[in-house]
């Protein structure tokens, strides 16, 4: 009996002593993204976690979905309510209101450690907030027409190359295909559902003609260039060539069910092909964008909370250093089908096998180049609200026929009235 | 010693009933006072983005003077009153005619209460999103059934023509509301004593009379219960408007639920948000108040 207790007490303590050493090693670092489980992306994300887990024995990230729609809100509530995960990834556009809260970590003395340089990372100028680096850019991405070879060719039209033929064709391939009074195919299909498309569709007008939201971090909504820009948009509503109530994601299930002639979009437009039917996808093609500059932009960043454990940053940053590792940028462009934000990797195997993929590189240097980005210098904090105003003005040129002249006016004081 | 209470003693009683509710009132303290003096506490802070825990901002009442000074305010408190008095104003008619037809002896009875109770069994969001597909302007069922029995020659633009997308939010309302009114009122209508109608068909009563002296009388208390319920779902309802059109378009759609929002998550100005958020309390507990008093005083 003695023995017994002996032998039990023995056991105990040990399971205790275990026990107490267990959580010093084993860690959970949660991660939310929008891209679990997508095609391309989320294999890449897999990857990185899976050779994480690998070379940190103990720790696991437990990643977790939310939708893009409800993205910024549930990300909000995390942070707000004191829960945010350990992995912060957000786009591009959204980021700021965290940092300027505070709430993301500077990365510049764990950066300056590891010996990453970024000063040619595509977009990563984005990510400074304040004078400090807060973020590392995932995706700097230039737009590019995605068409339906086979829809240009049966009506003998060629590829647009600028506004005039891009306006062209979208006239002459909006058809009634199959005789029953209903429109069934479009040569173009502008999204007018999301605030944030609409004003990204409608800067691809305003860039060609010369134009930018913004000068020097001030709005320049009412330049003349700007309001050219905007007429272009508005008439390709009143002409009725583009259906009015679709998504950025109905606009690309058109394209993938062949009833789309045409899209400008960004490079991410090349991995959503694998989605379409084999006798659609055959005939979809990438090509330069008609407008020029092509509108370019930073999408997506990777950071970390600022008030968790110094144990948990160690274990964060080195999952962030691993995303932007040489092999894993590499990897990167290989499932997403677009380059990546790190400079100097190799993709001339990715060219040979894939076409697109030299034109997405071409765009994202062109917009770089060009200092092109979708999100409005110096308006970055009032991102959204900016976006919201430029959503109603625009469903009132539209929608009412105001003026695109007195548009930019409404634009140029509502902006300047929310910056100050 | 320890002292004792004896709460059977007639000037203890009292404390002996206050002794039992204790635990409820804290945890009614806890979820539902707390926050709204949190929200309270917010609204009169000059905070982009609160944070629970921290120390808060010095009060102010400049979210209030944006409030009453902003058009969008007392846009979202025009459209919010129209929404109030078109949908409460039908659910309850359709609710009232439904509920008076399933109370009717006839084959098929039971099957009839189900269909009219089944929108409401119908989880809000996914109602909605059925709704925003059959009322899509380009690819919906409802233009196509239109258009192809040649009731419209083009597309109602459900999405973006503000009377229709007010019109539209309207319906999936009143489709989802009506119900629960058609369930509360032939509550009401089976409690209605059965002596009452004999003796008015003795006395020579007619259908409407019986309707007008002895149904309406009757079912007021329950109808003013049934308002209340509409006008505060109304009131706060966010995820059918939220998912049909986002408040869109032109405004016509936003409500006073849809610029709290707004204000707090997408554009981060929770001291905004939480100033509309405490202005549609109030006016929901003004109007509750008012329609419960006066519902209840009418019946007698």
């Amino acid at each position: 009996m003695t023995t017994l207790r002996k032998t039990a007490i023995g056991a105990l303590l040990a399971a205790s002593t275990m026990l107490t050493a267990l959580p010093a090693s084993a860690e959970t670092l949660t991660f939310v993204s929008w891209m679990k489980d997508e095609p391309g992306y989320g294999d890449w994300w897999n990857e990185i976690i899976a050779e994480f887990e690998e070379t940190h024995p103990g720790t696991t990230i437990n990643m977790s979905r939310v939708s893009r729609a409800e993205y910024a809100d549930t990300m909000f509530t995390m942070f707000a309510g004191g829960n945010p995960p350990d992995i912060v990834h957000l786009a591009a556009f959204e980021f700021q209101p965290f940092a300027n809260e505070g709430w993301m970590e500077p990365l510049d003395a764990r950066i300056a450690e590891e010996g990453i340089d970024l000063s040619n990372w595509a977009g990563q100028t984005t990510c400074e907030w304040e004078g400090e680096t807060v973020c590392i850019m995932l995706l700097y991405t230039g737009f590019v027409l995605a068409y339906n070879e086979k829809i240009f060719a049966d009506a003998g039209i060629p590829v647009p190359t600028d506004w005039d033929s891009y306006l062209h064709a979208a006239r002459e391939l909006r058809q009634d295909t199959d005789g029953d009074g209903i429109l069934d195919q479009y040569g173009i299909a502008l999204p007018f559902d999301d605030p944030a498309s609409v004003m990204q569709e409608a800067q691809n007008f305003v860039l060609d003609t010369g134009g930018a939201w913004t000068l020097d971090g001030e709005p320049a909504f009412d330049r003349p260039e700007v309001v050219e820009g905007l007429a272009r948009y508005k008439q390709l509503f009143t002409e009725n060539l583009t259906p009015k109530e679709l998504s950025s994601a109905d606009v690309r299930q058109l394209l993938l069910e062949g009833r789309l002639a045409m899209t400008v979009d960004g490079g991410w437009i090349n991995n959503t092909f694998r989605s379409a039917a084999p006798e659609v996808q055959q005939h979809l093609k990438i090509t330069q964008s008609p407008f020029s500059p092509p509108l370019g932009g930073t999408s997506n960043v990777l950071g970390m909370p600022s008030d968790i454990s110094e144990e948990k940053k160690e274990l964060v940053w080195d999952f962030i250093a691993l995303t932007a590792s040489e092999k894993y940028q590499q990897r990167f462009a290989e499932w997403a089908k677009t380059p990546a934000p790190r400079p100097g990797l190799d993709y001339s195997e990715l060219m040979a096998e894939n076409p697109s993929f030299e034109v997405l590189a071409k765009a994202a240097a062109d917009a770089a180049a060009a200092n092109v980005d979708r999100l409005p210098k110096g308006l970055e904090l009032e991102n959204n609200e900016v976006v919201k105003v430029f959503y109603k003005v625009a469903q009132q040129m539209i929608l009412q026929d105001l003026d695109p002249a007195e548009a930019a006016k409404r634009l140029q004081e509502q902006v300047s009235r929310i910056k100050d | 010693m320890i002292p004792t209470i004896d709460f059977s003693a007639p000037r203890h009683r009292a404390k002996f009933g206050y002794l039992l509710l204790a635990p409820a009132v804290l945890l009614m303290a806890v979820i539902i006072v707390y926050p709204i003096l949190l929200s309270v506490s917010i609204s009169m802070q000059d905070v982009r983005i609160a944070r629970i825990g921290d120390s808060g901002e010095p009060w102010t009442l400049e979210n209030y003077q944006w409030l009453f000074g902003s058009g969008e305010t007392w846009h979202a408190l025009w459209v919010t009153f129209k929404l109030v008095a078109v949908v409460g104003g039908l659910s309850v008619i359709i609710g009232f005619a439904t509920a008076m037809l399933v109370n009717q002896k006839f084959r098929g009875r039971a099957a009839a209460r189900l269909f009219v109770a089944l929108p409401w069994a119908v989880p809000e969001v996914v109602a909605t999103v059925i709704w925003a597909w059959m009322l899509d302007s380009s690819f919906g069922l409802v233009n196509w059934v239109l258009l192809t029995s040649g009731l419209v020659s083009e597309p109602i633009a459900f999405g973006s023509n503000p009377t229709a997308a007010f019109a539209a939010v309207c319906f999936v309302m009143i489709w989802k509301g009506y119900p629960l009114m058609s369930i509360m009122l032939l509550a009401g209508l089976q409690s209605i004593p059965e002596e009452q109608y004999q003796a008015a068909k003795v006395d020579g009563a007619g259908v409407w009379q019986r309707f007008w002296y002895i149904t309406l009388p009757n079912m007021l208390p329950v109808v003013g219960v049934t308002m209340v319920m509409t006008t505060l779902w109304v009131f706060r309802d966010f995820a059918i408007i939220h998912v049909l059109t986002q408040g869109g378009p032109l405004g016509a759609t936003t409500t006073l639920s849809i610029l709290t929002f707004e204000q707090s998550f997408e554009f981060f100005r929770m001291g905004q948000g939480a100033a509309v958020g405490v202005l549609t309390m109030v006016l929901c507990a003004i109007i509750s108040r008012a329609l419960v008093g006066r519902m209840a005083k009418s019946v007698h």
